[in-house]
């Protein structure tokens, strides 16, 4: 896939790393020279390409390469300058997919409301979570196109909740429930019975709708991975 | 009309100064509250001191009763999002943003939204100005 990357900081660096290694084309922008260099010095391969510019200029992101662009990550620490870049990819240059980090969490409804297609709040988990990201909203769309009823879905787990300090093998999820993941900060961890839930962790579960529900209804995430 | 203004320099403090003159209930919104010296002596408007794109402060600037927003801070990209958060989530009836980049301001004008763009006014009026200029000659 052709990624672009706007704003190399420590996600942008990050999220350039782990996608390159995965033979992502990444193409990555980023205001400061020196910071530019750096990132060309330490990740510098055929696979990324680094500009130096503004990544909400037209001109630079036509520069940089936005044209047959898959998918735009604005990773900057600005909420306007990603939502800006978001939102020139996908009406300017025909981006499919855009991805943008907010700061301030109450973004997260506004980005999208303004159209930005997947909108993550959190600094940490981004890096590690974005490429799954992308499969799993293609994974769900397969299943509903299918009228299959079994998604895959996140759930935090709640302080206080009764999934806290609980071992994975004393909690007995009912039968159609598989739990794939937990995330926790920028871990993800493939469980076992000896995992234990603690408050914070997002547990990825696959299974159907009315199980998933009725097993976490509180504890459920509002915002679904997607629809 | 209710208008609340974005941006306390020299654009906003001279549009607070002009509006608030006329009668018109004018709010003006800015990070640094220091801004707010730049406003006329004479000048009634209330001050909110705050980011624009955030939300609450353009809820404690009364955005969900304006009937106008005009988003002229010095930033291009907070002009931008200030002006849809009033336009798509608030129902603003009109907004407008300052831009100081004329090709982002053809790529907002493909996405419906009104700008005002000081390059762009600068090389018209030059050109039409040069064009006087010359038929008078």
């Amino acid at each position: 896939m052709r990624i672009m990357i706007i704003g190399g900081g420590n996600v942008g660096y990050y999220l350039t790393k782990s996608l390159s290694a995965d033979r992502h084309r990444i193409m990555i922008i980023e205001e400061d020279r020196s910071r530019c260099e750096q990132i060309a010095s330490d990740l510098g391969s055929g696979h990324i390409e680094v500009t130096c510019g503004d990544g909400t200029d037209v001109a630079c992101l036509r520069e940089a390469g936005i044209f047959n662009t898959d998918v735009l990550v604005a990773v900057t620490g600005h909420d306007q300058n990603n939502l800006v870049a978001c939102q020139l990819a996908r009406n300017c240059f025909g981006v499919k997919q855009t991805i943008s980090r907010v700061k301030n969490p109450k973004n997260i409804r506004v980005f999208e409301k303004l159209g930005v297609d997947s909108v993550i709040s959190s600094t940490e988990r981004i890096a590690g979570i974005i490429d799954r990201e992308l499969d799993w909203t293609d994974v769900n769309r397969l299943l509903k196109d299918r009228s299959c009823n079994v998604r895959l879905r996140k759930v935090t787990v709640m302080p206080g909740s009764v999934y806290e300090h609980r071992f994975l093998k004393d909690i007995g999820l009912p039968g159609g429930l598989i739990l794939i993941a937990v995330l926790r900060g920028d871990q993800a961890i493939i469980p076992s019975g000896s995992t234990c839930l603690e408050a914070g962790d997002i547990a990825v579960i696959w299974g159907s709708e009315e199980d998933i529900n009725g097993t976490f209804g509180e504890n459920r995430e509002k915002k679904e991975i997607a629809e | 009309m209710y208008i609340i203004i974005t941006g306390c320099g020299r654009i906003g403090s001279d549009l607070a100064d002009r509006l608030s003159g006329e009668g018109n209930d004018v709010v003006i919104i800015d990070r640094d509250s220091g801004n707010f010296s730049r406003l006329g002596s004479g000048t009634n408007c209330m001050t909110v001191t705050g980011m624009p794109i955030d939300e609450d402060i353009l809820k404690e600037a009364g955005i969900e009763k304006a009937d106008a927003l005009l988003a002229v801070t010095d930033d291009d990209n907070t002009n931008i999002m200030t002006t849809q958060i009033a336009q798509h989530l608030y129902h603003v009836p009109f907004v407008i943003a300052r831009t100081a980049d004329p090709e982002k301001q053809r790529a907002l004008t493909k996405m419906n939204l009104k700008t005002v763009c000081s390059a762009t006014l600068m090389v018209e009026s030059m050109l039409s100005a040069l064009k006087k200029g010359g038929t008078d000659s």
